[in-house]
């Protein structure tokens, strides 16, 4: 087929220019027609602006300005074997199935990990040309997709998992992006279908190694079948020149149940995009976002969860700190589609402020075209408790140890739920590691 | 002298609240405060404590001969001091054990103690715990989280007694607790009694110190001590009121 496109208009960012760049040097392959699609109407959408609803906290002109290039493949002896930086200690953890820059790196015979069928995107397409055209197919024409759409068009390959049965221990999926510039730009794609009745827990922990790591345009896509249970997590914990413009996408069937984590531990400039539909009667999501800011680090989170059926149910659990100059917006939004009847919604965000420069904001908003649902919202930005405070000085505690303490009660709420014990001890580390007083805080676990 | 104090005036939210608070504890005594509502009880509490937010405007406190008011809430508490709230913060997250061993720790070592051994202070804190009839869940709960009015205050006394501070005050430690509880609290705070330690109660009823004998009763007004006695001052109280004993005083 041709590489030819309507080239974007004259006005095109340099980053817009370079991306049309990348396209017109990929092969054809059985994706093309999707790929097409999405590519043309990435370009007519063009890079969001402050101007967009939901790109108005996070500006992009200066990713505009930049070309990037494909960051580059690598072998598996390119990545240092403790680059697993794992979040599951050795007794947990079932597989770790590398992507580096967003190309898989599978080993060669296993095809079947403890009941996760595993396969390439690319090799899967081959075979079910018409599920992977479907799966790729955005969900929304929303401003939020054009990310995934340019991820679509430019995705080398990607994974593709199939949970058949009731899987015990997590599978890893360890995204590294490696030090070769920050003019490159990897596409991770991900696509976790969970067959009918099935059940697993799958953790995508993206990892740097190097400095200068490329800009991360991923997508993951979660399909969930009837009576299906999944616990995912999304851990971002790369260094703090790192952009990440991530989307993760939730299908859910009827009587599926998704537990969703998005812990933000690292990165520079980190958007993560949440969209999850409800399309059948039973469907549950219990979504928890844990966000960090930490130096100058800017996390914009983007929920949007649509209950597109009878009885369906959807819970959120956001809870931001921000320390330094940092920035973390959290943006939720929960639609109720007409003949959702019963469907039930609650949103509950938080917000801690540790440093008079820090910003939190936090945006839950409802739109509701059902009768008989019970939607409920509540948003806090604070500052510690002083009253808590002062009860611990009392006791004798140091300032730094009764803040610390008080900072990882505030997120405990999200901490508690997490069923990975190994995982949640990592991420509790991580965690700690940028609070005040940390080996204080070491000392009561 | 344990503690002096000596004129000391403090101002909440731009308020005057205490106009010259004059009290001595030496070491071995208990003495209650009391006094109607609004007189400036719990304010005194907190300013000995080290409430930042509460301003003092004039007056001293001197607590072991050193300047208390110089020294941040921490220290005090390191120093032996310990305030026993009226209305204990519930603190969800943060584990009961965990915050009073961390309390421990800090008194340690502030003194130059060694940290505690987590198998002995297990033992300590059952012990003490048993002793104030709480139940084992109270070692996996948040601080305070959850508990009923008289078991934060059994918690407040349990913190006592594992810190072992010299100078406890108990900020209506009694308010809100049956007669069982107020029997269990009491023998906690008699256990603590001895030469070298003081503890003022800030109460409102005399009810409490049929079981804390106190040996100075002192009556807090308008925010100073306006009448002092031994614990008949109290039963007169008891029978009288406060401006019954207080007369022209109050007005």
């Amino acid at each position: 087929m041709t590489r030819n496109l309507q080239t974007s208009a004259p006005a095109a960012s340099a980053a817009v220019r370079s991306f049309e760049a990348q396209w017109r040097t990929r092969a054809a392959d059985s994706l093309s027609p999707v790929r097409e699609q999405a590519m043309m109407r990435f370009l007519k959408l063009g890079l969001p602006t402050v101007q967009d609803e939901t790109w108005r906290y996070t500006n992009l002109r200066s990713l505009a300005g930049q070309s990037f290039s494909d960051a580059p493949r690598k072998t598996r002896g390119d990545i240092e074997p403790h680059a697993s930086l794992s979040l599951l200690n050795a007794n947990e953890r079932a597989a770790t199935l590398l992507m580096v820059n967003g190309h898989p790196l599978l080993p060669a015979s296993d095809t079947t990990i403890n009941g996760i069928e595993v396969n390439t995107i690319r090799e899967f397409s081959r075979l079910e040309p018409k599920l992977m055209r479907r799966y790729l197919e955005p969900l929304s024409d929303t401003d939020q997709q054009r990310f995934t759409l340019l991820n679509t068009a430019l995705f080398v390959d990607g994974l593709y998992l199939k949970v058949t049965t009731e899987v015990a221990t997590p599978l890893v999926i360890l995204h590294v992006s490696t030090g070769d510039g920050l003019d490159t730009v990897a596409y991770p794609r991900v696509i976790i279908e969970a067959a009918p009745h099935s059940k697993a827990t799958i953790i995508e922990h993206f990892v740097a190694q190097g400095e200068h790591t490329p800009l991360n345009n991923s997508n993951t896509l979660i399909a969930l079948k009837e009576d299906s249970q999944l616990e995912h997590y999304r851990v971002y914990a790369t260094g703090a020149g790192a952009t990440h413009l991530d989307s993760l996408d939730i299908r859910q069937e009827q009587g599926s149940r998704c537990k969703q984590f998005t812990i933000v531990l690292g990165g520079g400039v980190v958007r993560a995009g949440l969209e999850a539909h409800l399309g059948q009667p039973g469907a549950t999501l219990d979504s928890y976002s844990l966000l960090v800011g930490h130096r100058d680090r800017h996390v914009d989170c983007v929920n949007t969860v649509t209950h597109g059926a009878r009885d369906t149910h959807s819970n959120q659990t956001a809870r931001a700190i921000a320390s330094d100059a940092s920035r973390v917006i959290f943006n939720s939004k929960v639609i109720v589609n007409a003949g959702a009847v019963h469907a039930e919604s609650r949103q509950s965000s938080r917000g801690l402020l540790l440093s008079p420069s820090a910003e939190i904001d936090m945006r839950p908003q409802l739109e509701i075209h059902a009768d008989e649902v019970k939607c409920a919202h509540g948003a806090t930005v604070g500052r510690l408790d002083p009253d808590m405070l002062f009860y611990m000085l009392s006791r004798g505690l140091d300032r730094d140890t009764a803040q610390s303490l008080l900072v990882y009660a505030f997120l405990a709420d999200v901490l508690t739920d997490m069923s990975v014990h190994s995982a949640r001890a990592s991420i509790e580390n991580a965690l700690i590691s940028q609070l005040p007083d940390s080996q204080v805080l070491r000392n009561f676990r | 002298m344990l503690l002096q104090i000596a004129d000391l005036h403090a101002r909440v939210a731009g308020k005057d609240i205490l106009k010259g608070v004059n009290l001595e504890v030496r070491a071995g005594e208990v003495h209650a405060i009391m006094g109607p509502n609004g007189s400036g009880k719990s304010t005194l509490a907190q300013v000995l404590a080290g409430r930042e937010d509460y301003e003092v405007t004039g007056g001293s406190v001197t607590f072991e001969g050193r300047d208390l008011l110089t020294l941040p809430a921490e220290e005090r508490a390191r120093a032996g001091l310990f305030l026993g709230f009226q209305y204990p913060v519930e603190i969800p997250g943060v584990n009961n054990v965990y915050l009073l061993k961390a309390a421990l720790n800090a008194k340690r070592k502030a003194a130059g103690e060694p940290e505690v051994d987590a198998y002995e202070f297990l033992a300590l804190i059952r012990q003490k715990m048993k002793f104030m009839q709480m139940s084992e869940s109270f070692l996996t709960r948040g601080v305070n989280e959850g508990f009923s009015g008289g078991e934060k205050k059994r918690n407040e006394v349990l913190q006592m007694l594992v810190l072992e501070p010299k100078l406890a005050i108990l900020d209506e430690t009694d308010s809100g607790l049956d007669i069982d509880a107020l029997k269990v609290v009491s023998a906690g705070v008699n256990s603590l009694r001895d030469p070298a330690r003081a503890v003022v109660l800030v109460t409102h009823y005399q009810r409490l110190l049929d079981y804390i004998v106190p040996d100075r009763v002192h009556v807090l007004s308008g925010g100073r001590i306006l009448k002092s006695g031994d614990k008949s001052l109290a039963l007169e109280l008891e029978a009288h009121g406060y401006d019954g004993v207080l007369g022209a005083q109050v007005a």
